[in-house]
């Protein structure tokens, strides 16, 4: 299973990724980057590196074809010896509170979901709150109030707090997944949220 | 599985109680346990089996347990592991009520062959079966009895509202021990071991029907069936509250997890998940055990607004802070309130919450200031601390106190810090039912745990 194909079955069970191109080449990146429109962000694929970022292997805010030729150089040379699959162009995200939406199939209770502060510093935080699988709304909004980065999520320093229905649908809908697909393990993260949605901009998961 | 469960009432309140393994040597297990028996003036007929003896302690011994004469409620077997099986079949054949195993030497050990064979016994005939490798039962208002440790090293509690369910025959002999010092009524006790048949689920069903337990704790390492816990608990913590305790908390996150989420989330996480849906008041220490479930006796609040009384300024500043820290509040009097605790303290005294009666606070004071408290609406639990040590204050406040926690018109917990004699005081407390507590920390806490129970268990009022 590919970065590609994970995606893809995320978006047949309705989860809205944020838009991206998968490209095998300098060119094909191009081609991806024009059709989804400046600034856009580009990241390695290879199935030798789970962290992307730690290898250097993200590169933000590509304003124009020009920085795309320079980025796509630096990610590719990020890879080291790991095999390239291709690269994936993605829109660049809205800016906003990044969370994380996981799961995990415990052999003791079955799927559990776990809402957290997401993005880079996952585990080093570890601010997270878990319910088993289904939730109500209800179970999820006591999730949100757990979490010590809550007033994030209520609209800190003059920000609007996060759309928390949208919040709500997704976690239902990643408990609905993770029965139907019968997943061992999963991530949504970055999930990026702001008043109006989210982005969803990377997902891994295992059966 | 519903038959086996109501059959666990011929274990909890036997007529006729058979012990097999019974020793005349002392400090033998087969000993102790007809000497806690003959000890405790067991109402019933105990039946020590051995066919080694004609009698044991003036109790007629029998060779096994077909030669009993009538039914035999509950059996107690305490024989090596290999004699378990046959010993279960001559049980089926005489249709007993139900077995506790104590011997060990089954799953724990690699035998399940064993495990299963007792298991498939139990099963076919509805014998309910508790254990192996546990001390089983205690019910102190009938007198079983079968942990197998002397009475007088491990004093048995008085009867009371509280049942304990433990998968550790330690953890709960220890727990036992305590809650007969700290004056603790029990309802009954369950040590269930390797919960080859009945598991924890299946006991929180029995005392969910039990109408002598009140409240329960539960005391678990590895659940049997995780999912069915958290329907049970689900289903029983409305009904009646429970307290737990969940040990071997390593996270045990897999090292080859490949996602963040793999890496976090323990199976401890998954307990948590479970209790906090459930609504289960979790307990992270022994300790809190004893404090949380010392003030679910108490009426269930209505909401968060705490009145707070003191003889020692200090004490009441301290005890504001720990209602800030855990998110109670702070009530607002009522005119009347006020108008009325103006009159009982002395000119130079301020109504406030806390309310400061001073050091020269009697009894009397005390016990005005409570009744108008639990008269005010805008109040939903009282925090009462009281300082034995001033002049004022003597053996009177406990009858207000008690007297009080008696009207069961609000919850109440009392804090009352200091050394041996103060000690004394709050063990007088405790027996009598009011929850009382040396920090001001521990008894705001617990009033937290009551009190978002009652949340969720949907006693507040409608706002």
């Amino acid at each position: 299973m590919t970065v590609i194909d994970d995606f893809a079955l995320l978006e047949k069970h309705g989860f809205r990724l944020i838009p991206y191109y998968f490209a095998k080449s300098e060119k094909d990146a191009l081609a991806g980057a024009k059709k989804i429109g400046y600034p856009v962000a580009l990241k390695i694929v290879s199935p030798g590196i789970t962290h992307k970022t730690d290898v250097g292997g993200v590169r933000l805010k590509i304003k124009d074809e020009r920085s795309l030729h320079i980025a796509y150089e630096e990610v590719m040379q990020s890879a080291g010896v790991n095999q390239v699959d291709g690269v994936l162009v993605q829109k660049m995200a809205r800016k906003g509170v990044e969370l994380i939406i996981g799961g995990k199939k415990d052999p003791q209770f079955g799927h559990m979901i776990v809402l957290g502060l997401g993005g880079i510093y996952v585990e080093i935080f570890r601010d997270v709150s878990a319910r088993l699988c289904p939730v109500t709304s209800e179970d999820v909004d006591e999730m949100i109030a757990e979490l010590k980065s809550h007033p994030l999520l209520e609209g800190a320093r003059g920000e609007k707090p996060i759309n928390k229905k949208v919040l709500e649908q997704l976690v239902l809908r990643a408990c609905k997944f993770m029965a139907q697909e019968d997943i061992k393990e999963m991530d949504l993260n970055p999930v990026i949220f702001d008043e109006k949605g989210c982005d969803i901009i990377d997902a891994r998961f295992s059966r | 599985m519903d038959k086996m469960i109501r059959n666990l009432e011929h274990i909890f309140n036997p007529k006729t109680v058979a012990i097999i393994g019974a020793s005349a040597t002392p400090n033998k297990i087969g000993n102790i346990l007809i000497k806690n028996f003959y000890d405790a003036r067991f109402h019933g007929m105990v039946c020590p089996v051995n066919p080694k003896y004609d009698e044991i302690m003036g109790f007629k011994c029998y060779p096994d347990v077909g030669s009993i004469p009538g039914k035999v409620d509950c059996v107690i077997i305490a024989t090596p592991a290999e004699t378990v099986p046959g010993i279960m079949e001559e049980c089926a054949k005489k249709k007993v009520g139900g077995v506790i195993i104590l011997s060990g030497g089954f799953e724990e050990v690699k035998r399940d062959d064993l495990a299963l064979k007792i298991k498939d016994i139990a099963i076919k005939n509805d014998i309910p079966l508790v254990g192996p490798n546990c001390l089983g039962v205690f019910n102190p208002y009938t007198k079983i009895d079968s942990i197998f440790l002397p009475t007088y090293k491990l004093e048995r509690p008085k009867a009371g509202g509280v049942a304990f369910i433990t998968q550790s025959g330690a953890v709960g002999s220890t727990v036992m021990d305590l809650a007969a010092y700290y004056g603790l009524g029990i309802s009954k006790f369950i040590s269930y071991g390797n919960s080859t048949v009945l598991d924890e689920s299946d006991y929180l069903e029995y005392l969910m029907h039990d109408d002598d337990t009140e409240i329960i704790i539960l005391y678990i390492e590895g659940a049997k069936d995780g999912r069915k816990l958290f329907e049970t608990m689900k289903k029983v913590n409305c009904v009646k509250p429970i307290i737990a305790l969940k040990a071997g908390r390593a996270s045990g996150g897999a090292a080859a997890a490949r996602s963040h989420t793999g890496n976090i989330a323990g199976s401890y996480m998954a307990y948590q998940a479970a209790f906090k849906q459930a609504k289960v008041t979790e307990a992270n220490t022994l300790d809190e055990v004893f404090e949380f479930v010392k003030i679910f006796n108490q009426p269930k609040p209505n909401g968060k607004r705490v009145g707070i009384i003191t003889n020692g300024g200090g004490i009441g500043v301290l005890t504001a802070d720990a209602v800030e820290a855990e998110g109670l509040q702070i009530a607002q009097f009522s005119d009347e309130t006020k108008a009325g605790l103006a009159k009982i303290l002395p000119s130079y005294g301020n109504v406030g919450n806390p309310l400061d009666l001073v050091a020269d606070a009697g009894v009397e004071a005390y016990g005005k200031a409570i009744d108008l408290m639990m008269a005010d609406t805008n109040i939903d639990a009282l925090l009462i601390i009281v300082l034995t040590q001033t002049p004022p204050i003597d053996e009177r406040i406990i009858y207000v106190l008690s007297n009080a926690v008696d009207s069961k018109k609000k919850a109440i917990a009392t804090i009352s810090i200091g050394g041996t004699y103060t000690e004394a005081y709050r063990k007088i407390l405790e027996g009598k039912g009011v929850p009382s507590y040396n920090s001001p920390n521990s008894a705001v806490k617990a009033m937290e745990r009551l009190m978002t129970y009652a949340k969720y268990c949907g006693k507040f009022k409608k706002k």
